[in-house]
Formats: structure tokens, C-alpha cells, sequence
């Protein structure tokens, strides 16, 4: 025999009060503090600067770790952070002294010496002397590399290659001797990159949390990551640079997805700085008072042809269709004042000596009759939909403004279109006579550009251009030292790309950015950094 | 009472592996390699396949699917392909976010959903009923996504009276507590940092409630009406009961039970994350990071945040079961003593 009880209705809400009640202040609890507690203080300033900057890019960085990411996003943090070995001037790609005197080069130039600023401290109080610059080199080299570290190999170079690093030594706590495979002009450029090369404290390494918990020697600190929200960093008061000390006391990098959001935070006061920007938002930027930066960007963007199958293999074939695109009317049409047309495959301010470079001219009457000659009447081209960075309208719209010159000239041309995931694997496994593509450049070295023609990998070079003459000469460029001799051999590569038409070139996009007009010292550096130590803000 | 729960709780057990073998699916036919987005743009061919071979993406997808549901059955999600974080990490991290919105947008939907629904009942075929009717018919044809913009472009673009974007101003930011800002700020005492994740949430939960708002007025005006023509409810006129007191406590009570399902199921859809207004007001929860991670073809992410999802609908929707119980006066719960 049972008997029954009942639970009332008013009893159940009254204990589920309680739970909801005594739950919420357990976990709340203490602990909770102000993220400027941590920081170095309030947003109000003093002698009319501004404490905090706030710069809203459209993405949380991939990590901040600079082995394990490839991102700008990640870049444009770190790049704060951490020093390295060399640093790109202010406003361009040539490299100066870092963390470490400019190298002395051996004659056969596979040995650099770096002398390295005494005393620095990583921002823990640990030393970052010669042994610990050789730590954060070589956990990223073979055998300690691992797959999931994207630019040890470019930076760092491979055992398969027969290039790039072979052994770093630390013969004194000043004195860095980093030994290479062979010459290679570009290494020094590498070194100021800001992805793999930056120099990471051995304790953070050893934590095994580098990626979330940076720890660095540059002008800033990292102070705290809200998972797509905020990464906070304060100024390093110890810097050893005085040339570069850090002029505002906290800077914050907001994370706004959406470009329109990220122009209304900017207009009303949220943030001081915003990039990721196309031209379409032009306006309402600068109509709200606030400033434009626009400097040419370090990037290509250009249509490749299929080199070994398809409509295109005989250079006759892709003469015709460079011949029936305007190439100059479509980008003006397209990107407006913000992206310039492409003469060469390296825009011109980082290799002036192609200026006289020509590209085939529009010609649609002579395209229209060597079509109907080598009758082809159709093609096919594949498009990612995305924008990139060197196509701030996506490939879609590109790809139908292609089409539209095609059929004036007499050729269907289809279009298939991916997502930019999905096209990376189609442009390696799918067949196709044209493709869409860009590169942006890593670190302001013309083998950065033209080795994409001379690449074996198909994701490098999606039109499978094979040239041993190209080739011959990119090697010639790798190990020449700077100057006219080395001049010469990339602008004789841009001639046989002039020549040869492995690419249609298209265009160089601008590198875009709004700030406010109280921010002062802001610069977008062409490598995709932005070096905050400079930056200030009026109060 | 404790056996029902049990027997709803087995019930998820088909339920949830039916998700799981769903998505698993759904990522590997649909999505993209993730090796080239991985490795990025260096990444040479074999490099590529060494990664899949390492992450076992070159496994026949059955074995594929027994790894990942061991590792699920254990509490381990595995980790992001993209960061190297653990999963379970990287979604408690952005969980707060998006239940602090969805309550707050809960709570806007239901007041004004309910109150909308009960005036609109109440003044049949008149023109507040038909202004309720279209403000409905609005609130769930609007895209939010626009509905959001305009939001920002007038409240922050124009008259500059609040945040476009964002959880808090990030040195008011809590640290170390929960992760619901406006409950660690209130405990702190600090009502400046409070004052501000208000303002911040004011626009994304307007605009979230929106379309659940208009559901909840459809859903409370029908169940009112019907309600409202029960002979109860002609014998409390008839007693001489004032309207107020006889549409509240006595029709209003009893209309609460479908309303309370509607709520619930809106509730679950919320905190499954709110993709778009995540992404227009920069709002950092779990719907605009699966979308991300969509994209990214981070297969963990994806999976881990779908079986999350899915766990978040069955317990709410046993909740809402449990409440609905309690709510209708007819309905005992009871336990056996010995």
C-alpha cells in the first residue's frame, strides 16, 4: 500500500528560486575583478594623450603564438608583442636593425652574424639573450618542426628544399650565428617578418600556452584575450628601445566581424582605428569626419591561365584573351581610386625598375579574329565568391566582367564559383582553362612574387606554368645579393611573364584603413602590420 | 515525477546520437578540406597529407565517426583544427555570451509578447488588436539582420546614444567571473561597468526578441480567445467579477500553458546561438563561432557545438514539461512512499 504526497506549485517556485538565487552568487562569488585593474589604468588621460587606443579589425587572431598562425589578423597583434632579429623600416620593406644589429654576411653567404642588444628583458623579467633567440628559432626547425607550424618552412626553410637554416649557435649571451643551406638573399627580409620570426620567450614555450599567453620582448605587453571579443595590451615601461618606446598606455584590438558595424563603432566614438575596409564605406567614413588612410598595398591580383591542359596552353590562345579584356576600364569600373592597374607582377613602388614592362594591350577586334582562328569558342573559369585583400569586390563580380569582354570577343566563358575553402582544393583537383587568384606579399622580397611561377606546388602555382628558363632565373635571384645585377634578373622574369602570359594581370590593391582625426602617428605598414608603439591619440 | 524525468532523459540518448551522426555527415560530405585552410598558403601537398594522416582525416569515416563519439562519451570534443584549443574550452569561453543575450531577449519577448497578446485578445477586431496583428506580422517577416543594421545606423549612427557593437567597454570588462557580465558587474557593485554591458545589450536583444516576441503575441492572443469564450470564464463575468481581475487571474492563468511551450522552444532556439545578430553587433557567443568554424571546416568545432545545441534543446524542452506540469492545476506530480 503507498500513499501519495504532493509537491505544491508554490513550494517548487520557492525552491527553484533558491537554487537560481544561492547558484548565481556561488558562481559569481569573488574573483570577478576589472579587466583595467589589470591593465595599466583608467581611459582618462594625461597631459592631452589619450590612455587607450582602440583598433577594431574584423577577426579574433588565429593565436599569438608566431609559430603556429599565418593570419594578419594574428600579425597585427604580435607584431606589438614581440621584437625581431630585424625590422622593416616605418614605411617600407627595407630592413633595419631589431632586436639585433644589422648581420654581418660571410663571403659565400651562407653564414650571418648577429650582434644582439644587451640587457633586454621578455616581458617576465627573463633574459632574451643569444640562447634564447636560438630556443623560439629552433623548436622550428627539422626535427622539431610539426605540421601545424605554416610558416616555419617559408621562413625557415626545409632539409628537402636544400635551403634555408641549418644550425643556429649561441657562442656568447650577443652573439647569434644562424647558418644556412645556401645563399639566400631574401632570409634577411625573413627575419623581420612577423609570422615565425618573432622571438618568443623560452618560459611561454615551455608552458606549453604560448598561443593564448604570449610573452615577448616589444613595446607591449599582453595583458588579457576575450575569445572573440578583446585582446587588451598595456605598454611595456621597460622597453629597451628608446626610439620606438610606446607612447600610449593601453591598446585594445576589438574583434567587429561585420564591415558595416565596424565603420558605425568608428563613427561613433567606439573605436579610434579600423581596417578590412573596401571602398564602398569610403564615404561614410570620411563624411563623418574621420581619416583615410589609402597607400598601395604589397599584393596581385591577377587571373592565371592553365598552362598544361585546356583552351589556353598555346600562348597565341592567351594573347587573344589578354587582347579582349580592358583591363584598365575594368579596373577603374571595379575598385575605383582604390586599387591600382597592374603593369607588373610586384607592384611598382617595390620594384620601380619594371615601369617599362608592357603588358598585351586591348586589342578586342584582333582577339575576336584569333579566336575565330584557333576556334575556340568557349571556356571555363573557376572563381572563389569571397573578397580577398587584392580583390575587395570578391571573384564573382570579377569573373562576370571577364565574361562580359569574352563574349564581345566571341567566347562563352562559364563560371563556376566556390567558397575561397572550397575553391583551394578545386583549383588543385578540378579542371578548368582559367582561375581567379592573388597573392599578398609576405615579406617585401621580389622572389616573394615572381617564385610563385617557379613553384612545384600546385596551390602556389594554379596555372602549372613550367618554364626552365624561369626557373633558372629565380634560382639566380635567390642567391645574387641586392642591387642592379639582382635588379635585372626579376625584371627579365617580369618580361617573360610579359611575354609569355602564364597570368593576366589585373590589379594592386590599396591598403585601407580609417581612424579618427584625433589619432596621430598611425601608419598601415604594406607588410599588413600596424606597429602601435607610435600611435597616440588626443585626449 | 523523477521516472518521467529518467525515461525523457534515455529518450535523448537516440536523440542526440542521431545529431551527431547528422553533422558528422553533413561536415564530411559538404565542407571543404581543412588541410589548405590549416596549413595556409605555403603548405605543400604532402605536408597536407601528413596533417590529415595526423588527424586521422584519412581514416574510413566510420572509424572516423567511433573516435569522435568516444571521445564526446568522455567529455572530450577534441580540439580546433584552426587554434589547437580544446573545444569544450573554446565554447564554455563564448557559452555566457550568447545565454546572457538570449535571456535578456527572452525576457523582452515574453513581457511585451504577452502583454501585446493579452491586450490584443482582449479588444478583438479592434484597431489595437489589428496594430498588435501587424507589429506581429512585422516582427517575424523582418530580417534581423536588417532590422539590426537599422538598429545600429539610428540608435548608434545617429543619435550616438548607445554602443554599436560589443559586450562591454574592455577595461570595465569583469574578469574572472562567471562570464554573464551583467550579473558580475552587479555583484562587484560596479554599476559603471553595469550601466555599460546594459547599454551594450540593449540593441542585440531588441533585436533578437523580435521575432519571438511577434510569435509569443500570436500564440497569446489565440490561446486568450479561446480561453476567454469557456463557460469559467462567462460564470466569473456572470458572478460580477471585475474584467481585469477575470481576464488576468482567470483567463490569462490557464492561456499561459501553450505560451509557456512557445517561450521555452523559443528560449532553446536562442541559446542554440543567434548567428546573425551575433555577427552584426559583434557579439561573441557560440552562434557567429560555429558559423566561422562552418567555414574554416574546423570539424570538431562544428561537431561539438551541434551536440551542445542539441543537449541545450532537450533540457530546456524538459524544463518547459516540468513547468508546463505545474502550471495547469489538473496536473499532480507525484511520488510512491513506502
Amino acid at each position: 500500500m503507498s500513499t501519495m504526497a504532493e509537491i505544491s506549485r508554490r513550494r517548487f517556485l520557492q525552491a527553484m528560486g533558491v537554487v537560481g538565487a544561492s547558484s548565481a552568487f556561488a558562481l559569481a562569488g569573488c574573483g570577478a575583478q576589472r579587466a583595467s585593474d589589470q591593465a595599466a589604468g583608467s581611459t582618462s588621460g594625461e597631459g592631452g594623450i589619450a590612455d587607450t587606443i582602440t583598433f577594431a579589425q574584423g577577426a579574433d587572431p588565429r593565436g599569438l603564438d608566431p609559430a603556429y598562425v599565418d593570419d594578419g589578423e594574428s600579425a597585427k597583434i604580435m607584431c606589438n608583442i614581440y621584437d625581431t632579429l630585424l625590422r622593416y623600416d616605418t614605411e617600407s620593406c627595407d630592413v633595419v636593425a631589431g632586436l639585433a644589429e644589422m648581420p654581418e654576411v660571410s663571403e659565400d653567404g651562407l653564414t650571418y652574424t648577429f650582434k644582439l642588444h644587451e640587457g633586454v628583458k621578455f616581458h617576465d623579467g627573463t633574459d632574451c639573450n643569444a640562447a634564447a633567440v636560438k630556443a623560439s628559432i629552433d623548436r622550428q626547425l627539422e626535427p622539431a618542426r610539426t605540421e601545424d607550424m605554416p610558416y616555419a618552412s617559408f621562413v625557415f626553410g626545409s632539409e628537402d628544399s636544400g635551403a634555408g637554416v641549418a644550425s643556429v649557435e649561441a657562442p656568447d649571451d650577443t652573439t647569434l650565428v644562424i647558418t644556412l643551406r645556401a645563399a639566400s638573399t631574401p632570409f634577411i627580409k625573413n627575419m623581420a617578418m612577423a609570422l615565425a620570426a618573432p622571438i618568443v620567450a623560452p618560459s611561454a614555450i615551455d608552458a606549453g600556452d604560448s598561443n593564448e599567453n604570449p610573452i615577448g620582448s616589444g613595446p607591449y605587453k599582453f595583458v588579457s584575450w576575450s575569445k572573440g571579443e578583446n585582446v587588451v595590451l598595456e605598454a611595456n615601461e621597460d622597453y629597451w628601445d628608446e626610439e620606438h618606446m610606446p607612447q600610449t598606455k593601453n591598446v585594445i584590438f576589438r574583434f567587429i566581424a561585420e564591415n558595416s558595424s565596424r565603420v558605425t563603432a568608428l563613427n561613433n566614438g567606439e573605436v579610434d582605428i579600423i581596417d578590412g575596409i573596401d571602398a564602398s564605406v569610403v564615404p561614410t567614413i570620411t563624411d563623418a569626419g574621420n581619416e583615410l588612410f589609402d597607400e598601395d598595398g604589397m599584393n596581385i591580383n591577377y587571373m592565371a591561365f592553365r598552362n598544361d591542359s585546356g583552351a589556353f596552353t598555346d600562348v597565341e590562345a592567351r594573347r587573344a584573351f589578354c587582347q579582349a579584356v580592358n583591363v584598365e576600364e575594368m579596373v577603374q569600373s571595379l575598385y575605383g581610386d582604390y586599387a591600382g592597374v597592374a603593369t607588373s607582377v610586384m607592384p611598382l613602388w617595390m620594384a620601380p625598375y619594371d615601369e617599362d614592362i608592357e603588358q598585351t594591350a586591348y586589342d578586342p577586334e584582333a582577339a575576336k579574329e584569333k579566336f575565330a582562328e584557333l576556334g575556340i569558342t568557349s571556356c571555363t573559369m573557376l572563381t572563389y565568391t569571397n573578397p580577398r585583400p587584392y580583390n575587395s569586390i570578391g571573384g564573382q563580380a570579377l569573373a562576370e566582367a571577364i565574361q562580359g569582354y569574352l563574349a564581345d570577343a566571341g567566347v562563352d566563358m562559364d563560371i563556376v564559383s566556390y567558397d575561397w575553402t572550397t575553391y583551394q582544393t578545386k583549383v588543385e583537383t578540378d579542371a578548368f582553362d582559367c582561375c581567379l587568384y592573388g597573392w599578398v606579399g609576405d615579406n617585401g622580397d621580389p622572389d616573394n612574387f615572381m617564385n610563385l611561377l617557379a613553384d612545384e606546388n600546385v596551390s602556389m602555382n594554379v596555372g602549372r606554368y613550367r618554364s626552365d628558363a624561369y626557373n633558372a632565373l629565380i634560382q639566380q635571384g635567390l642567391a645574387t645579393p641586392e642591387g642592379d645585377e639582382r635588379d635585372a634578373i626579376y625584371k627579365q622574369c617580369e618580361q617573360m611573364v610579359a611575354d609569355e602570359m602564364p597570368w593576366m594581370l589585373i590589379s594592386h590593391s590599396k591598403n585601407l584603413a580609417g581612424y579618427s582625426p584625433k589619432v596621430k602617428g598611425f601608419f598601415y605598414h604594406p607588410t599588413g602590420v600596424v606597429h602601435m608603439e607610435g600611435v597616440t591619440k588626443s585626449a | 515525477m523523477l521516472k518521467y524525468i529518467v525515461k525523457r532523459i534515455l529518450l535523448a540518448i537516440p536523440v542526440l546520437l542521431g545529431v551527431s551522426v547528422i553533422v558528422f555527415l553533413i561536415m564530411r560530405v559538404f565542407s571543404a578540406d581543412p588541410a589548405p585552410v590549416v596549413l595556409g598558403q605555403h603548405a605543400t601537398a604532402e605536408a597536407m597529407n601528413q596533417w590529415r594522416e595526423a588527424n586521422g582525416l584519412n581514416d574510413p569515416l566510420i572509424v572516423q565517426y567511433f573516435n569522435f563519439l568516444a571521445g564526446a562519451l568522455t567529455g572530450n570534443l577534441g580540439e580546433s583544427y584552426y587554434t589547437h584549443t580544446p573545444v569544450t574550452q573554446e565554447l564554455l569561453s563564448r557559452f555566457p555570451a550568447t545565454v546572457e543575450l538570449a535571456l535578456v531577449a527572452i525576457i523582452i519577448a515574453a513581457v511585451i509578447g504577452v502583454v501585446l497578446g493579452v491586450i490584443s485578445a482582449t479588444h478583438k477586431n479592434s484597431p489595437i488588436d489589428g496594430l498588435a496583428t501587424i507589429l506581429a506580422l512585422v516582427g517575424v517577416s523582418m530580417p534581423i539582420f536588417w532590422l539590426g543594421v537599422l538598429l545600429i545606423i539610428f540608435f548608434a549612427g545617429v543619435l550616438h546614444v548607445l554602443p554599436s557593437s560589443g559586450r562591454i567597454d574592455p577595461l570595465l570588462q569583469p574578469v574572472g567571473g562567471t562570464g554573464f557580465y551583467l550579473l558580475d558587474t552587479l555583484l562587484m557593485g560596479d554599476f559603471e561597468a553595469f550601466s555599460d554591458a546594459a547599454s551594450h545589450i540593449i540593441l542585440p536583444a531588441l533585436a533578437l526578441s523580435m521575432y519571438s516576441m511577434a510569435v509569443i503575441t500570436r500564440m497569446t492572443r489565440s490561446s486568450m480567445l479561446e480561453t476567454l469564450s469557456e463557460d469559467y470564464v462567462r460564470t466569473a463575468r456572470a458572478k460580477g467579477l471585475k474584467k481585469r481581475r477575470v481576464d488576468i487571474h482567470h483567463a490569462l492563468r490557464n492561456a499561459m500553458l501553450p505560451i509557456t511551450t512557445v517561450i521555452g522552444l523559443q528560449l532553446g532556439s536562442l541559446l542554440g546561438g543567434a548567428m546573425l545578430t551575433e555577427t552584426v553587433f559583434a557579439w561573441p557567443g557560440i552562434g557567429k563561432y560555429v558559423v566561422d568554424s562552418i567555414l574554416k571546416s574546423d570539424f570538431p568545432v562544428v561537431q561539438g557545438a551541434v551536440l551542445l545545441i542539441g543537449v541545450i534543446f532537450i533540457v530546456i524542452n524538459l524544463v518547459v514539461d516540468v513547468i508546463y506540469a505545474y502550471l495547469d492545476p489538473r496536473i499532480t506530480y507525484t511520488k510512491e512512499e513506502g
